[in-house]
């Protein structure tokens, strides 16, 4: 693998994982919510996107739905199934908090993911949906790759930007008011369970984006793409750059694509070798995650910065 | 004429099968409009608790609050905030992300502006008006000078000023102050008396919870006494100075001072 | 009828299980405060050494299950000292997050070491016994010993035995326990060993009742959370109510539905709990 690959992998999958961490530190540096979920509204993107534009079933598909749609229709259903899945899971659970609110998000994305799993009608269960359809960047004079890359740049771009400019807005005052104390915030008249539902569906619709623009770079959704441990990625990429900040949400995501794609890079001998690499890459990032989170390094440091 | 704002009807508030607020029969009282009612009573009567039952953050077990005729006890403490209702907390309450401008700012009408309008609309990040109405606000309660402060550098007092300061640039209808003179400094009390009295004068409807009855019974029209979470007298302040049972339980050698 | 009869047994055995692999992560929740994500990763470590010790080195499988019990008791302890202790004061929500972290941490270590593919202990084929109809073999009748055995021990331990009692009195309130005398560091020591040992013995049975491959651990997580919310965070007793019932209901549902559904039945109770009753059986208000 040669390092322009290198930097373009970590590029574009570094974008789409950095949509999430934004979402995530919306919800949870600023809403307070901690959503232990977030693969889910991932994968209602991805799949929406893959159903509103793959063609209607035939032979031996047992998919039941395909609209068949141009990929802007898919993406932005995508949104929209996110928003959507928010809403249908935030609504009833939100009212709780913290690791309350953590176990029923997490519940909910396996809800759904055993669902994927086993609802062959939705997207042919565990060999999900191949060959998802695409726009083609080379019409536009560039490579493959380079398209989705910049894409992805784009979608996070903009992500960050709407999330900065809500932030930066009177609502934002109103969020952060909410997540300071709850009770005061009420006695000037803001309704916390509603703001914290605001929040919550807005952070999930950049996230049914990425997931439909994840399904256009690797052509396929299936459950195993799916599972808890992009949730848990998420959040370690948020907590390793010191949470708060949007500038930090992006780089702690580009990090750890940057340190997985290194990793992969490394030519194996043997299929045990390529094994061995795999977990002791788990091991190195479980043991940064938790040193960051005792040390907390960037706190000092913005501290230090500040006085 | 007497027009009644805020009803209080047999309320009571239990806590774990303890009875907090309410008595054996419930609490009523109720408050006219631009009244200025003092609520007064030894530690534990349930003052506090009898403020968290009329703005919303506890539901009452029994008996309702209505305001201007609005039964409260099925709408949330914001809505209720919403009807024009404005409360300050025994101890103070503020949001120590936000800088002690913006901490009076978030209460004001304008920001009620949900999502859709931070995206779209047209909101400037430092709009004049409402800068000019909180500042006006700041420097009633002698604040002017700490605008852009962050609340973390504000003393137990000041804190207490932030909070009126939040709430009087709401204008609300009717002001709940839970001990507002609590660790405020005498120059600013001086400062706060005028507040409410200017308030009074204003007609905004008045309700405060306080020890310092020197402070409170020279300006108040009006007084409950609550003992053990029960009315134990209601009447005008020089009625409840000479009242013996009120002497008894609670003034005692306070009042001769 | 037989077959309905025949999965609620099933039902009671995994909810057996259940029990003990829930019951070492309820006591942590109720001791140490909060949930540690990592707790199913012992059963992984405890299922590994001891399938390490029996086939590899051929020992048999009594004394490797009880290393492998004992070995996984000190590796939850360790980490209870060096990870979890150090940052207690953070609060639950930092403590559940870094969990995450320690959860990855043992995952790839047991993958590193053992690798990948299907395993099965040394031991002799279950043998099975016919009661009106119904079956059982022996090792399931082993594993509801073992936890009907590891809870009435752990209830008298917390009600009979002085340093039971202090574990009480340090998870209703540390400051007081701490003022009272009681050596909060002993305490807290003792409870990640018990915790630690019971996910080792939940691990062990997992070998015994079922194949082994390195992601049977984080199977493991979303039943234990299952057990652990309908039961109400942090309370012992109502373990056994909760993993019965959501033993009994995932596998009886096969009665009806797919097998593949099983978690969904496990987590439609969790959430469902959650938002009527976040409480849990218990019904004391733990937050």
């Amino acid at each position: 693998m040669t390092i322009y690959a290198i930097i373009i992998a970590t590029l574009t999958f570094g974008a789409i994982f950095s949509v999430l961490t934004l979402s995530l530190n919306l919800q949870y540096a600023r809403g307070g919510m901690i959503n232990f979920g977030t693969v889910a509204y991932f994968a209602a993107g991805a799949y929406a996107y893959a159903i509103f534009t793959q063609e209607p079933p035939s032979g031996l598909d047992q998919y039941r739905f395909g609209f068949d749609m141009p990929w802007y229709v898919g993406f932005l259903a995508a949104g929209v199934a996110s928003l959507l899945f928010a809403l249908v899971t935030g609504w009833p659970t939100l009212r709780l908090r913290g690791e309350y609110l953590a176990l029923t998000t997490f519940a909910f994305a396996e809800v759904f993911h055993s669902l994927l799993l086993n609802e062959r009608r939705i997207g042919n269960g565990s060999v999900g949906l191949a060959n998802v359809e695409r726009p083609d960047p080379t019409t536009l004079g560039m490579s493959d790759t380079v398209g989705y890359a910049l894409a992805a740049v784009v979608l996070m771009l903009v992500t960050a930007f709407v999330f900065n400019r809500l932030l930066k807005s009177p609502f934002g005052r109103t969020i952060d008011a909410v997540h300071d104390d709850e009770i005061a915030a009420q006695a000037v008249g803001k309704d916390d369970a509603r703001i914290r539902l605001q929040v919550f569906i807005i952070s999930a619709i950049p996230i049914g984006f990425a997931g439909a623009l994840y399904a256009m770079i690797t052509t396929l959704v299936a459950p195993a793409m799916f599972t808890a441990e992009v949730t848990f990625f998420v959040w370690i990429a948020l907590v390793l750059a010191g949470e708060k900040t949007i500038v930090g949400a992006i780089l702690g995501a580009m990090a750890l694509v940057l340190f997985q794609e290194l990793v992969k890079g490394v030519p194996f001998e043997t299929v045990r070798g390529a094994q061995i690499a795999a977990s002791v890459e788990e091991i190195v990032t479980g043991i940064l995650f938790i040193l960051v989170l005792r040390l907390r390094p960037w706190e000092k440091l913005s501290k230090r910065n500040a006085s | 004429m007497s027009d009644i704002i805020l009803s209080v009807e047999n309320v009571a508030m239990d806590f774990d099968g303890f009875r907090a607020v309410g008595g054996e029969h419930g609490l009523s009282f109720n408050v006219n409009r631009g009244g200025f009612l003092g609520l007064i009573g030894p530690n534990g009567a349930g003052k506090s608790t009898t403020f968290n039952l009329i703005s919303g953050v506890l539901k009452p077990t029994q008996g309702r609050v209505a305001m201007n005729g609005v039964e409260l006890s099925s709408l949330k403490a914001a809505e209720i905030a919403g009807h024009g209702l404005g409360r300050t907390f025994q101890t103070p309450r503020a949001f120590p992300s936000l800088s002690v401008i913006d901490n009076v700012i978030v209460g004001s009408e304008h920001s009620e502006e949900g999502p859709l309008a931070a995206l779209f609309g047209r909101w400037r990040p430092a709009d004049v008006e409402l800068h000019e109405k909180a500042e006006h606000a700041l420097e009633r309660v002698g604040l002017a000078d700490r605008l852009h402060d962050s609340v973390a550098n504000l003393s137990g007092g000041e804190l207490r000023m932030l909070e009126v300061a939040r709430q009087l640039n709401r204008d609300p209808s009717i002001l709940l102050l839970d001990e507002p003179t609590a660790g405020v400094d005498p120059n600013l009390q001086v400062k706060l008396s005028e507040i409410l009295v200017q308030l009074h004068a204003d007609g905004t409807t008045l309700i405060v919870v306080e020890h310092n009855l020197a402070f409170l019974l020279n300006i108040a029209d009006s007084v409950v006494v609550l003992q053990n979470g029960a009315l134990l007298a209601e009447g005008d302040p020089d009625s409840i100075r000479h009242d013996p049972a009120v002497i008894s339980a609670y003034l005692g050698a306070d009042h001769e001072t | 009828m037989t077959v309905f009869f025949q999965l609620v047994l099933t039902g009671l055995v995994t909810g057996s299980f259940l029990i003990l692999a829930t019951i070492g992560f309820s006591f942590t929740r109720r001791v140490e405060g909060f949930l540690n994500i990592a707790h199913p990763e012992l059963l992984g470590v405890s299922a590994f050494t001891t399938w390490g010790l029996n086939v590899i080195w051929g020992w048999h499988i009594i004394p490797s299950a009880m290393v492998g019990i004992v070995f996984t008791a000190f590796v939850g302890l360790i980490i209870g000292r060096v990870v979890y202790d150090p940052i207690r004061a953070l609060g639950p929500a930092i403590l559940l997050i870094t969990s995450v972290g320690v959860h990855y941490v043992l995952g790839g270590s047991v993958d590193a070491i053992v690798g990948t593919g299907i395993r099965s202990l040394d031991i002799p084929l279950a043998e099975s016994y016919r009661f009106w109809g119904v079956r059982i073999t022996n090792y399931q009748m082993i594993v509801v010993v073992f936890a009907a055995l590891a809870t009435v021990g752990l209830a008298l331990f917390l009600n009979k035995t002085p340093m039971g009692l202090a574990i009480r009195a340090m998870s209703a309130n540390p400051e007081l326990a701490a003022s009272r005398g009681i050596d909060v560091k002993s305490t807290s020591r003792i409870t990640w060993l018990i915790s630690s040992g019971l996910a080792g013995l939940a691990g062990v049975m997992l070998a015994v009742i079922a194949t082994l491959s390195t992601d049977i651990a984080f199977n493991q997580i979303l039943q234990i959370l299952a057990v652990a919310i309908l039961a109400g965070l942090g309370s012992l007793y109502a373990v056994v109510a909760a993993g019965l019932i959501i033993g009994v209901a995932m596998d009886v549902s096969v009665f009806w539905i797919p097998a593949g559904y099983r978690p969904l039945v496990a987590f439609s109770v969790v959430i469902l709990v959650l938002m009527f009753r976040p409480e849990g059986l218990a019904g004391k208000k733990s937050r």
